[in-house]
C-alpha cells in the first residue's frame, strides 16, 4: 500500500512538473518571438489576447487543425516513431532537477521540490541527452527526401561532436562537488567567499562554464550552430518533410530541450535555488532558481538576434581542435588543484 | 514491484532482440538494438547498479549505436532479400544449442532457486555506486584499466592509419570552392611517381596542363552532342 501511494504521488509530482515545464516553454517561443521583434526593429505577435498572451494557445490549434500530410516514400514507422523520441528524450531529463529547497505546505507538510534523487543523476541525464539524437537523425532518414537526410546527418555529426566537449565541461563540477547528485550540488553551492562572492560553481569553473555555454547551444541546434535547419540551403533541415502536430513536437522538443540545458547550467554552475534568504524562506528558492533559467533563455533569444551562422567545417574545427582540448585542459587542471588541495588540506 | 519491472523489462529484451535478428531492414534491427540496450539499463537500475545503468546508456545506445545508425543511413542499406539457407547443417547445430540452454535455464529454475544459497556475510548495497566503482577503478584495478585504456587508444590509432592509407589528395592540397588544386595521382593513377601538384581555376585545365586535356574535352564534346 506504502509504494502505491508513493508511485500515485510521483505521478502527480511528475505531471505537475511537465505541465508547468511545457506551459514555460510556450511563453519561452512567444518571448522569443517578441524580443526578436523588438531587436529587430518591429512588434512582433501582439494581437491574440493582451500583448499577445494568448498566441501560445492559438499557435497549438493550429497545429493541431493543420493537414497531416505524409510523404508517400517515407518509411512510415520510423518516420512517425523520430519526433515521440525527439519529444520524450526532451522531457525526461525533467525529473532530477531541484526546482527549490524542500519547504512546508499547510495541510501536505514538507515536501521535496525534486522529483527524483539518485546517485548518477547527472549520468542520466547525459545519457539521456545522448539518445536524443536518434530523433533528428531517423527523422532526416525517414522522410526519404535529400533535404531532410542532408540535415539530419549534418545534426547528427554536430551532436556526437559537442556531446564530448559538453560532457567534459561537466567533470570540473564534478571534480569539486565530488558527487554527481545534482542536489547535493546544489546544496554545496550555498554560502559566500569572503562574505560577499556567491559559493558557485561558475567562479572556480569558469573554463568549464563557457565551454558547457557554447557546446549547449550547439546540442540544442540553436543560432550560431543552427546548421541542421539552415534555412538558406536545407530548406528546414531534418524537419523538412514533417507537417502539423509531428512539427510541433519537435518544435517543442527543441525549446524544452533549450530550458533542459538552462537548468543544468544553473544548477551546476550557478547555485540552483541558491540566493539570500533562502533558509528562512524557502518558497524563494523557486524563484531565484527560476530567475537564473530565465537568464540563460533571455541569452538564446539575445544570441539568436544577433549573431550569424557558422559554416559546417568551421563548426567541427571549433569543437574538435578548440572545445574539446581545453575542456579536457580544464579537467587536468582542476584535477591538479583539487588533489594539491586535498593534501595540503584546504579544499 | 522488482520483479514486476524485472518481467516488464526482460520481456523488452527478449522482443527487441528477437526483432533484432529477425528484421530486414538494416535500420529496424538497429533500432531494436538500441531498445535491447536500454532495457539492459532498466535491468541494471533493478540491480542496484546505477552507474552501469548510465554507462550503459550513454555509450552503447548513444555512442555506438549513433555511429551504427549514421553509416546505415550514409550507405542507404536496401532491405535484403531472403536468401535459400546454404549452410543447411547449421539447423540442427542451432536446435541443439537451443535445447541445451533450456535445459540450463529449467535447472536453474527449478534446481538452484529451490535451494538459495544463503550470503555468508549481509549483502552491500554500496557497490554499484560511482564512487565504489571510481575508487575501485583506480586502486585495486588500476593495472587492468589502464591496459584497456591503451587498447581503445590503438585501436583509434589503427582506425585513423587504416582511413587515412588509401587517400587521393596529397595532405597539402585543399578544395576551394571555385578553384581546384589536383595533384598529379588524382588525374593519372597510373602515373604516382610524378608528386608534381597543379594549381589552376578548374579540372579541365589542370588536365590539359598534365598533357590530359584532350581526353577531358572530347568527353565534353560528347556530352554535349
Amino acid at each position: 500500500m506504502e509504494t502505491i501511494t508513493q508511485v500515485v504521488l510521483q505521478l502527480v509530482a511528475i505531471t505537475i512538473a511537465f505541465t508547468v515545464v511545457l506551459m514555460i516553454v510556450a511563453y519561452t517561443v512567444l518571448a522569443e518571438r517578441r524580443v526578436l521583434g523588438f531587436i529587430q526593429g518591429r512588434l512582433g505577435p501582439n494581437r491574440v489576447g493582451p500583448f499577445g498572451l494568448m498566441q501560445p494557445f492559438a499557435d497549438l490549434l493550429k497545429f493541431i487543425l493543420k493537414e497531416e500530410i505524409v510523404p508517400d516514400k517515407s518509411t512510415k514507422f520510423v518516420y512517425f516513431l523520430a519526433p515521440m523520441i525527439a519529444i520524450i528524450t526532451a522531457l525526461m531529463p525533467m525529473i532530477v532537477y531541484p526546482f527549490g529547497p524542500s519547504i512546508n505546505l499547510p495541510f501536505i507538510g514538507n515536501i521535496s521540490l525534486v522529483i527524483a534523487r539518485f546517485d548518477v543523476a547527472l549520468l542520466y541525464v547525459l545519457g539521456i541527452t545522448s539518445v536524443g539524437v536518434y530523433g533528428i537523425a531517423l527523422a532526416g532518414w525517414a522522410s526519404n527526401s535529400k533535404y531532410s537526410l542532408m540535415g539530419g546527418l549534418r545534426s547528427a555529426a554536430q551532436l556526437i561532436s559537442y556531446e564530448l566537449s559538453l560532457g567534459l565541461s561537466l567533470i570540473g563540477v564534478i571534480l569539486v562537488s565530488g558527487t554527481l547528485d545534482l542536489y547535493s550540488i546544489v546544496e554545496q553551492q550555498g554560502g559566500y567567499w569572503f562574505y560577499v562572492i556567491p559559493r558557485w560553481n561558475i567562479f572556480p569553473q569558469v573554463i568549464g562554464f563557457i565551454i558547457y555555454l557554447i557546446s549547449a547551444i550547439a546540442e540544442t541546434n540553436r543560432v550560431p550552430f543552427d546548421l541542421p535547419e539552415a534555412e538558406t540551403e536545407l530548406v528546414a533541415g531534418f524537419h523538412t518533410e514533417y507537417s502539423a502536430l509531428k512539427f510541433a513536437l519537435f518544435f517543442m522538443a527543441e525549446y524544452v530541450n533549450m530550458f533542459t540545458v538552462s537548468m543544468l547550467a544553473t544548477t551546476l554552475f550557478l547555485g540552483g535555488w541558491q540566493g539570500p534568504g533562502v533558509s528562512s524562506f524557502p518558497i524563494l528558492g523557486v524563484f531565484y532558481f527560476l530567475i537564473k533559467v530565465f537568464f540563460f533563455l533571455f541569452l538564446y533569444i539575445w544570441l539568436r538576434g544577433t549573431l550569424p551562422r557558422f559554416r559546417f567545417d568551421q563548426l567541427m574545427n571549433f569543437g574538435w581542435k578548440f572545445l574539446l582540448p581545453v575542456a579536457i585542459l580544464n579537467i587536468f587542471l582542476t584535477a591538479t588543484v583539487v588533489f594539491i588541495g586535498t593534501i595540503y588540506g584546504w579544499w | 514491484m522488482t520483479a514486476l519491472l524485472f518481467l516488464l523489462f526482460g520481456g523488452l529484451a527478449l522482443g527487441c532482440a528477437i526483432s533484432m535478428v529477425a528484421q530486414r531492414n538494416p535500420l529496424y534491427s538497429a533500432i531494436s538494438l538500441i531498445g535491447v540496450f536500454i532495457a539492459l539499463a532498466c535491468l541494471y537500475l533493478t540491480l542496484a547498479a546505477p552507474f552501469i545503468a548510465a554507462v550503459q546508456v550513454i555509450v552503447y545506445a548513444g555512442a555506438i549505436m549513433v555511429l551504427v545508425v549514421f553509416v546505415i543511413m550514409l550507405l542507404n542499406v536496401e532491405e535484403e532479400a531472403r536468401r535459400p539457407l546454404r549452410m543447411r547443417y547449421l539447423v540442427p547445430a542451432a536446435i541443439a544449442l537451443a535445447a541445451v540452454l533450456v535445459a540450463e535455464a529449467s535447472f536453474i529454475l527449478f534446481y538452484v532457486q529451490t535451494n538459495p544459497a544463503t550470503p555468508s556475510t549481509p549483502l552491500n548495497t554500496d557497490v554499484g555506486l560511482t564512487s565504489q566503482i571510481g575508487s575501485g577503478l583506480f586502486t585495486r584495478y588500476l593495472l587492468p584499466f589502464e591496459i584497456t585504456s591503451i587498447l581503445l587508444l590503438m585501436a583509434i590509432v589503427g582506425a585513423m592509419s587504416l582511413a587515412r592509407r588509401g587517400q587521393l589528395l596529397s595532405p597539402e592540397a585543399r578544395v576551394i570552392p571555385g578553384s581546384q588544386v589536383l595533384p598529379m595521382d588524382v588525374v593519372d593513377p597510373r602515373r604516382v611517381g610524378d608528386a608534381t601538384e597543379v594549381e589552376t581555376d578548374t579540372t579541365a585545365e589542370a588536365a590539359q596542363l598534365m598533357g590530359y586535356g584532350n581526353v577531358l574535352r572530347k568527353q565534353d564534346e560528347e556530352d554535349e552532342v
